[in-house]
């Protein structure tokens, strides 16, 4: 086994803590949107769809530059965020959270989208008509069948906050201890003589997270499935 | 199950960052100062200040002053060209009086070593640069360095032939490290890139005159002046630091020159 130095834990544990925010933070949007445009229909729907999936097809770059415009010192939100919240996202490992979940988000609400269209309607129809409240319903019944489905979000969501890169880098920098996240950490280790066999040692723990992530989101699927069907 | 996995999650979340207790003061620092500074903060930390941790965060100076300009919470800028501070002074963004020139520096075109002893550049044939390959310098639309690189190359003239075979990086460390790995013929980078680096040769010294005169200002950034400031720049502009920073190559100026 590898030994990790120092400067490498920080880095692994500062990935983690903004993948795991990432994802906390964007679940219940997410599923609020995945809810949104599975179930209802209104004025702006399509815009909306684009809005959502606008991460996946613009340059990172882009992405991280308008949260930069947005969340900045100067820019609107950050600057209300401050005065009234004394919220900071810029240049800190919150905004690196921030950027991943903007990065994740669309994702996150295919994922679930997709398992809320898969729901029988008939069952929540059949709860409903015997007295359950929608909100009830939606949390005894729409939840837990869509499970596999949320479980896949978060699991994604996860993935791509880990490896999130371009937005990250534009919007908070490449501060250690603060923003600088496994990929940025390999980055400057690419960029600088010296580097080449922290670069490697990088490459191998990122690969090593990645097959850990997707083996436990086997697993738990695996373990899910035994259980609906049992 | 779900019960550890969400203690793990509020650890995760919630858990201390940096080391506690331990002021810490944030260098933005150009690339170039990377092993001089690095050196320097060691001996900081071990020596001079036990109590004051710096962070240093390199980057080329124009991406660092544009984060400084958004706000990235620097409390020291270290510099490697007087227009980026220049950006910033305009900008109110430099804690009044606390700006002075720390260091000079040259430039160096430097060749992968390949054992044999390498030929001086003879700067009067200029065009020869363009038999040694590609060349990397740092991008000269905003990295000091390949700014530089650039205003001597078009003061002999070979800009125009040499800028398609060029390779742009993204601080001037990366057009070092692409000659280590013998990626590129050639590079342009400073002197104290080149010192002490046993992949690289350096064929010669890019005359001064050719460029304008390459300065590093040191300044605390607006509103972040303390104590603990304070020292770290006391530290940087002391005469232990002048030492290493002449060893590493760098001509250390005199009271601001």
């Amino acid at each position: 086994m590898l030994e990790l130095t120092p400067l490498e834990w920080e880095a692994l544990l500062l990935s983690l803590r903004v993948a795991t925010l990432s994802v906390v933070v964007s679940l219940p949007f997410g599923l609020f949107i995945a809810w949104l445009l599975a179930r209802r229909d209104f004025a702006g729907k399509i815009l909306l769809d684009g809005l959502v999936h606008l991460p996946l097809v613009v340059p990172p770059v882009v992405v991280g530059y308008l949260l930069l415009l947005l969340f900045g010192r100067q820019g609107p939100l950050g600057a209300w965020l401050y005065d009234h919240l004394g919220i900071t996202l810029a240049f800190n490992w919150k905004g690196a959270a921030l950027a991943a979940a903007v990065m994740a988000f669309p994702l996150m609400v295919r994922a679930m989208r997709l398992s809320l269209e898969a729901v029988d309607r008939k069952l929540e129809s059949a709860a409903r008509t015997l007295g359950a409240g929608r909100l009830s319903v939606f949390v005894t019944i729409t939840l837990p069948l869509m499970w596999p489905g949320l479980l896949t979000a978060a699991i994604l969501g996860f993935a791509r906050s880990l490896g999130e890169f371009g937005a990250t880098i534009t919007f908070v920098s490449n501060i250690p201890g603060e923003t600088r996240t496994l990929p940025l950490a390999l980055y400057s280790l690419i960029q600088s003589p010296d580097g080449e066999a922290g670069a490697l040692r990088l490459t191998v723990i990122a690969v090593v997270l990645a097959l850990a992530a997707l083996a436990a989101s086997e697993l738990l699927a695996r373990r899910i499935k035994r259980r609906l069907e049992g | 199950m779900i019960w550890r996995g969400l203690l793990i999650l509020t650890l995760l979340l919630w858990g201390p960052t940096a080391a506690a207790g331990q002021q810490q003061v944030t260098i933005f620092a150009a690339a170039s100062t990377q092993p001089a500074l690095s050196k320097l903060a060691e001996r900081f930390e071990q020596g001079e200040d036990e109590e004051i941790g710096l962070r240093l965060v390199f980057a080329a100076t124009s991406t660092l002053a544009k984060q400084i300009a958004a706000g990235a919470p620097a409390d020291l800028f270290l510099a490697a060209s007087e227009d980026w501070m220049d950006y910033l002074a305009r900008r109110d963004l430099l804690a009044p009086g606390s700006r002075r020139n720390l260091l000079g520096n040259r430039l160096a075109l430097i060749a992968p070593a390949n054992g044999a002893a390498a030929p001086p550049f003879d700067w009067s044939r200029p065009q020869s640069l363009l038999a040694l390959g590609r060349l990397a310098l740092g991008d000269p639309d905003h990295v000091p360095a390949g700014i530089y690189a650039k205003a001597a190359l078009e003061t002999l003239g070979v800009w125009p032939d040499l800028a398609p075979s060029s390779a742009r990086t993204a601080n001037v460390r990366a057009a070092l490290a692409l000659v280590e790995r013998k990626e590129v013929g050639a590079a342009i980078v400073y002197r104290s890139d080149a010192q002490g680096r046993g992949d690289v040769v350096t064929l010669g010294l890019v005359p001064s005159q050719l460029h304008p005169p390459i300065r590093y200002p040191l300044a605390i950034v607006a509103g972040r002046d303390s104590a603990a400031v304070r020292r770290a720049y006391d530290f940087l502009s002391g005469p232990k630091a002048r030492a290493v920073f002449a060893e590493a190559g760098f001509q250390p100026l005199a009271n601001g020159g």
